[in-house]
């Protein structure tokens, strides 16, 4: 069950439009996830070792200002390296429909665009341990 | 649910809305009438200004139309304000990037990713020059995005370069945005007290406030960002109550430091948010300009009629736009502008359609303009002050909305104040509220989202063109920061830096402005000067 699961939510970088984040942080608390609120200013080192610490099944990092190629390639590089592919890595925020495609071919398990339904997002992360 | 005999039943009964709320919570009654208002009203330019602030409005002069544009390096910006211009914008609205709005250099490993993505990144005077470079600053009139203490840093640029270029200061037209509480994403906490201490921010903004009352008489002091409150969530009365108590706070700060109310009030401005409910927020500003021609009159004692004007800039609010079907949003930022235009705003920013997705593109920005234009030339509607004054409607609603303002402002009073409660964390919990209680509203479909709750298209393609900056943007600012720092004359940096240093630790309730100023003149970088102030305190920012 997903519901026992734990989740690391944050945003990496200076980027502080959290609003999104806070809301998703809740919505999956609400059905029972372990949720772990790293808030802002996060650096790719920093959740690794988080995400180490507190056992966690899933990283989920909020973007908007476009700079999500340069975190999540570093973020997947690291996690890679240290050898926690089993770590599922979701994304969500203001990413232009081909960056999505770009994200998902270079290892994300699921990004997350403005408008998406709290069912779509509680399906697919459910969806992510089958 | 079968959709086609869900269709047909539609057919034969006709469609309905799902309630008659408005956005903020007030119930629309079925008919207004009379008996729901019936008072007297003064003239659009008397006091207390509820139907504008001047007497002929728009007839007299349009709105200025503002876009916020600011992007990639200084040359990059240089050359879209330029663009804008050309197309028929009237005045510049320049946004900084995070970086500079968070005092740090491009070459700061933490501010790297972010460089140029969301405004223009300043980090020298010479970049300064750079942005503005063929506009004459004393013909255009300018917007600096950036709250305390940094915008002691970009101002400094800016009136450095005026005097280079021989421009008296008190010929500037324009705004220091200097809000220490409302600018940086609205009133949130973590991202408003990490990287600097909050109340040296708060003090370097006064500063900034005290330094240009005497000496730029066209320069707005301060703009408190009521848009980026009711972004992060929060209702139409919340957004008018919390910026109006902010601005309260700033005017008690200045008459303590023995300020004349007369002598900086009028340099006060707001900047707020037109959202979709179109009669609710032209009640909102409505009322906002009657509250504050009564707390200037009545509270602060204020005694020039000017100094009890409400203006305010707005901009349509992005929270409703969405990434599906984005083409819609046009539809919706016109009837977002066109309340802003019913209320009486002074200057309007019309946001991009692709605001979802992207930064504007040339095209969208062209037709946020575009949109103003067709508003203010073909429409009429510009054509009498406060049109929709004595409607039955409207002037309830305002009253009403103006009687929910007044209580929540009184609770955060009898709190000590907005700034006390920002610090306590109530307005961080007020804000977290919204925020769900929002999100709920749109799950559920009580509040209408075509696109994203109704009239959804379950495999739609979006097509749509996306604003792309220069690839190697970033590696060109850093390097630039790099090399200037390294070749430019250190030893004036250092002393300037080591004497704001002095000064803020030994004689802290000093004006801070000047020495800032001497040190961005001497040649010291954004994160330099806000490092030495950082210094002082002691005080560690993440890396």
């Amino acid at each position: 069950m997903a519901q026992q699961k734990r989740i690391i939510v944050g945003k990496m970088g200076l980027d502080s439009h959290d609003n999104g984040l806070r809301i998703i942080a809740k919505w999956l608390m609400d059905i029972g996830y372990e949720v772990i609120y790293a808030g802002l200013y996060n650096t790719s080192e920093r959740l690794v070792q988080m995400a180490v610490q507190e056992d966690a099944d899933v990283l989920g990092i909020s973007f908007l200002g476009g700079e999500h190629f340069y975190y999540t390639r570093e973020l997947i590089q690291r996690l890679s390296h240290g050898d926690m592919d089993h770590i599922k890595i979701v994304f969500g925020g203001v990413i232009p429909p081909d960056d999505v495609v770009a994200l998902k071919r270079a290892g994300a398990d699921a990004v997350f665009v403005p408008g998406t339904t709290r069912q779509t997002i509680l399906d697919t992360m459910e969806g992510l341990f089958d | 649910m079968d959709q086609n005999r869900k269709k047909k039943s539609t057919y034969l009964k006709g469609e309905k809305i799902n309630h008659f709320r408005s956005l903020s919570g007030f119930e629309y009654k079925e008919t207004y009438t009379k008996s729901d208002w019936d008072k007297e009203i003064p003239d659009p330019g008397v006091y207390p200004f509820i139907r504008g602030i001047h007497k002929d409005m728009y007839r007299g002069r349009l709105w200025t139309r503002r876009q916020q544009s600011g992007f990639g390096t200084p040359e990059d910006s240089n050359e879209r304000f330029k663009y804008l211009l050309k197309i028929g914008q009237t005045g510049i609205n320049m946004d900084t990037d995070i970086g500079t709005k968070l005092g740090l250099d491009p070459d700061y490993p933490l501010a790297r990713a972010d460089v140029g993505l969301q405004g223009t990144s300043l980090s020298t005077y010479e970049d300064m020059r750079a942005l503005y470079a063929d506009i004459p600053l004393d013909q255009v009139s300018s917007t600096l995005i950036v709250q305390p203490p940094y915008s002691a840093v970009i101002m400094s640029q800016y009136l450095l370069l005026a005097r280079k270029r021989g421009i008296p200061w008190e010929k500037l037209i324009g705004t220091i945005m200097n809000c220490a509480i409302t600018q940086f994403v609205g009133p949130t906490y973590q991202a408003n007290t990490t990287f600097f201490p909050i109340d040296l921010t708060i003090k370097i903004g006064l500063d900034v406030m005290e330094y240009i009352v005497p000496r730029m008489p066209r320069w707005n002091i301060v703009n408190i960002n009521a848009y980026n409150v009711r972004e992060t969530g929060v209702d139409a009365v919340q957004e008018a109550a919390f910026s109006l108590s902010v601005a309260a706070d700033y005017i008690k700060a200045l008459m303590a430091r023995g300020l004349d109310v007369d002598s900086f009030v009028r340099r006060m401005a707001f900047f707020s948010a037109a959202h979709m409910d179109l009669f609710e927020e032209v009640a909102k500003l409505r009322a906002m300009r009657r509250i504050w021609a009564s707390m200037l009159k009545e509270k602060f004692g204020a005694k020039n009629e000017k100094s009890m004007w409400f203006r305010s800039a707005i901009q349509t609010s992005a929270l409703p736009l969405t990434a599906q079907q984005p083409l819609n949003n046009i539809v919706r930022t016109t009837i977002q502008t066109l309340a802003a235009v019913l209320a009486g705003t002074q200057s309007i920013h019309t946001t991009g359609y692709d605001e979802a997705y992207s930064l504007p593109t040339e095209e969208s920005h062209k037709l946020s303009i575009r949109t103003q234009q067709i508003i203010a030339y073909e429409t009429k509607v510009v054509n009498s002050a406060d049109p929709l004054g004595g409607s039955y409607l409207v002037e309830s609603l305002t009253d009403q909305i103006e009687e929910k303002i007044w209580e929540l402002m009184k609770v955060i009073e009898d709190k000590g104040g907005f700034i006390q409660c920002f610090k306590q964390g109530w307005v961080e919990e007020q804000i977290n509220e919204a925020r769900y209680t929002l999100a709920e509203a749109i799950e559920s479909s009580d509040q209408p989202l075509v696109g994203v709750n109704i009239f959804k298209e379950d495999d739609e393609e979006v097509k749509i063109n996306i604003f792309k900056q220069t690839s190697d943007m970033q590696a060109k600012r850093i390097h630039y920061i790099q090399e200037y720092k390294k070749n430019r004359d250190q030893e004036p940096v250092k002393r300037a830096l080591g004497e704001l240093c002095d000064l803020a630790r030994k004689r802290p309730e000093t004006n801070l402005f000047e020495p800032i100023m001497k040190a961005v003149g001497a040649g010291a970088t954004i994160q330099e000067i806000s490092d030495a102030l950082r210094k002082t305190e002691g005080f560690k920012i993440p890396v």
